[in-house]
């Protein structure tokens, strides 16, 4: 179009008077919902899980309001995708919060992506709900506000796993090599504050920088201290680098590495010999609850595949059961704060355990009640930190299996 | 002393793979008078078309072969579409170009691959013992190759006319037009040599570490350095410097610690140009 009439003109404004208008008349509408942002990785390095974690929420808010909603609300899902990349999430997060007017953001993974977030969800007084371990995300800034609520284990809590499973095996010497950044150091500095607490010691300590063409000199330094074990905070690409330098030395340790990489894909690359006896630790759903049950069937249903194969998703499952009791403890018209105050109390005992949202808004009526979840059993510490449990896999043969389960 | 000559070995190993990147740098810096970003990139598609072929073939020679086709390939590609339209501009034209090239190729790979890392799938074998010192196989082909290569690349700059016809260039372009030297087969023989080269890094880099989208790009920065170090536009100082500036890393991080290693190698090349600011085998005679 070139040129620009009085008529093309005057439909225009007419169209953004309308539009400016708009979410006057949403608000009108909405003062019987609760605007829920589903802000997932469907696609990126989070894709196997953010399909899942985002059908978890829609099926979760369909429970809640199948049980007569929350607080004398509705709740509505408006989903976004974050392509497991900060730079989009913050477009989707600001559409989400501006345009959408969400009232809580939901189900963000991977730590950069919720770091980013954050801020957005602060500056507009809302909840963000997420899956991500950076022990940044537990204290101010990025949760001065109180309003941040983490379903995944931290760095700290992995580490504190790990010093379990070193008792447990009967290791004495162990040694820590971390990628040199907040979630590499985080691991294998909680690994040594929770060893050292037990009255042991750490016999090497090394943090190397990514992208190496050799990570020998730093294996030199840690196995000259002649550890029985060495404990990893690290990622996949220079796990496989160390791992291969490691084996062609000669040696002979067992390790210990987070779940994220030691993987499938770690054994893929360096074959059954190589990684015969690693230790990987992830953090695991509640998996005998009744809420577990509950999650698996709608999971099932959705997905069709067990609900086992997604901790994140039972972690979505939570967020909105958990907030749509806080928002029927908290009452009618309550606002973010009244229904943040709630929290805590629908979730940590003292309380009636409930295992999901029908079952919860019930026994609200009686008093206190102490939602055991899907996730974890879903205690919220000062920090909004939960404290999963801990899944412990030996590989064998090639082959990752579960020996047992570190409570801490 | 086992362990501080194995630091050595270790280091030359690294400094090798650094030093082949710096002299594909330092050719094209010579010639075509950019510094050429993309080839850290070039790098990776020589590991990823090696990884292919090999996967394809099983042969790991083949797929040195065949990643320094590809290597080739698109160097010369990126030359005929991209740099000799620019030849007649300035220099940052063509560095801005580059960044670009790089780019594309990053993406490229990244959507033809995805961005899970992949492995030779080399066997991972214990290592020999030489007077109580732990030689690695791999590191041992690791030299082999770069040296073929190196001795390649010299042979052809030192001892064909077409070498000297690039050296001639590279040292005063203007001389060489009045003499008679075509710049455009100058060109074609240096980006086909460029692009070769870093291919062989990048397969050496990939058989040692994992080959990932961003594999080359994160080894640009140190192949600047050896660049320098070594005197822009100088074949062999390119390949020394990387070297130096490998075993240096190395033996030095027990002593300054691991999280300072990649700091130190740029101290190192900030000690060098105090002293020599044309770099240890540079003229002080300004651009090259």
């Amino acid at each position: 179009m070139t040129t620009c009439d009085r008529r093309t003109v005057l439909k225009t404004l007419a169209g953004a008077s309308m539009l400016a208008a708009a979410p006057g008349l949403t608000l009108a509408q909405g003062a019987g919902t609760f605007r829920i942002g589903a802000l997932n990785p469907v696609t990126g390095a989070g894709g196997p899980y953010g399909g899942g974690m985002q059908k978890m929420i829609v099926a979760a808010v369909e429970a809640v309001n199948a049980a007569g909603g929350a607080g004398g609300r509705k709740l509505e899902v408006f989903a976004e995708d974050t392509q497991t990349q900060p730079q989009a999430a913050v477009l989707a997060a600001k559409k989400l919060i501006e345009i959408n007017k969400v009232q809580a953001v939901l189900g963000t993974w991977a730590s950069g992506v919720s770091l980013a977030v954050v801020p957005l969800t602060n500056d507009a007084n809302i909840f963000l709900m997420h899956c991500s371990g950076a022990p940044a995300l537990s204290g101010p800034p990025a949760n001065a506000k109180g309003l941040g609520y983490r379903f995944q284990a931290t760095n700290d809590q992995f580490g504190r796993a790990f010093a379990e499973i070193c008792a447990r095996e009967g290791f004495k010497r162990p040694a820590t090599m971390a990628f040199n950044n907040a979630s590499g150091i985080g691991n294998t500095e909680g690994f040594r504050k929770a060893w050292e607490k037990k009255g042991n010691k750490v016999v090497e300590t090394v943090v190397y920088e990514p992208s190496q063409p050799s990570y020998r000199s730093e294996l030199q330094k840690v196995l000259a201290a002649k550890p029985d074990v060495i404990v990893m905070g690290s990622y996949l690409a220079d796990t496989t680098i160390i791992l291969r330098e490691w084996f062609q030395t000669g040696e002979n340790q067992k390790w210990i590495i987070p779940g994220w990489a030691a993987n499938p894909d770690l054994i893929k690359a360096l074959g059954n010999e190589v990684t015969e006896g690693l230790i990987s630790v992830e953090s695991v759903s509640n998996e005998q609850s009744q809420a577990f049950k509950i999650y698996d069937a709608a999971y099932q249903k959705a997905m069709k595949q067990s609900g086992l194969n997604n901790a994140y998703a039972a972690m979505t499952w939570d967020m909105v059961t958990v907030l749509a009791l806080a928002l029927e403890a908290a009452g009618p018209n309550a606002d973010i704060a009244a229904v943040n105050a709630k929290l805590r109390e629908v979730a940590n005992p003292p309380g009636k355990q409930v295992s999901g949202f029908a079952e919860g808004k019930e026994a609200l009526k009686a008093g206190k009640i102490n939602y055991e979840g899907a996730s974890s059993v879903l205690d919220f510490d000062q920090f909004g930190d939960v404290t999963p449990d801990f899944g412990v896999s030996f590989v064998s043969k090639g082959q990752l299996s579960r020996k047992y389960i570190v409570k801490i | 002393m086992a362990s501080f000559v194995e630091l050595v070995l270790t280091g030359i190993t690294s400094g090798l793979v650094v030093g082949l990147a710096a002299l594909a740098l330092t050719l094209v810096f010579g010639i075509a008078r950019f510094a050429n970003a993309a080839t850290g990139d070039m790098m990776t598609v020589g590991a990823y078309a090696a990884v292919v072929s090999m996967a394809a073939s099983g042969s790991f020679t083949l797929g040195v072969v065949a990643g320094a086709g590809a290597g080739i390939v698109v160097a010369l590609l990126a030359h005929l579409l991209v740099f000799r339209r620019l030849a007649a501009r300035a220099p940052v034209t063509s560095l801005l170009a580059s960044i670009g090239v790089a780019f594309v190729i990053r993406a490229a790979i990244g959507v033809a691959f995805g961005h899970q890392q992949k492995v030779f799938g080399l066997p991972v074998v214990r290592p020999w013992r030489i007077f109580d010192v732990r030689v690695q196989p791999i590191d041992l082909a690791v030299v082999i190759a770069a040296a073929a290569t190196l001795l390649v690349v010299f042979l052809i700059l030192y001892a064909t006319p077409i070498g000297r016809r690039m050296r001639a260039v590279a040292d005063d372009r203007s001389l060489a037009r009045v003499s008679g030297i075509s710049p455009d087969r100058v060109m074609v023989t240096m980006w086909a040599l460029a692009g070769g080269v870093c291919a062989v890094a990048g397969v050496m880099l990939g058989a040692k570490t994992v080959v990932s989208p961003d594999m080359g790009w994160d080894m640009l920065l140190p192949a600047f350095a050896a660049t320098i170090l070594g005197g822009i536009g100088h074949p062999v100082g390119a390949v020394v410097a990387g070297i130096l500036l490998g075993v240096v890393q190395e033996i030095a991080t027990p002593f300054v610690g691991f999280t300072y290693k990649i700091a130190l190698a740029f101290f190192v090349l900030l000690l060098v140009l105090l002293v020599r600011p044309a770099g240890l085998f540079g003229h002080s005679e300004g651009a090259r």
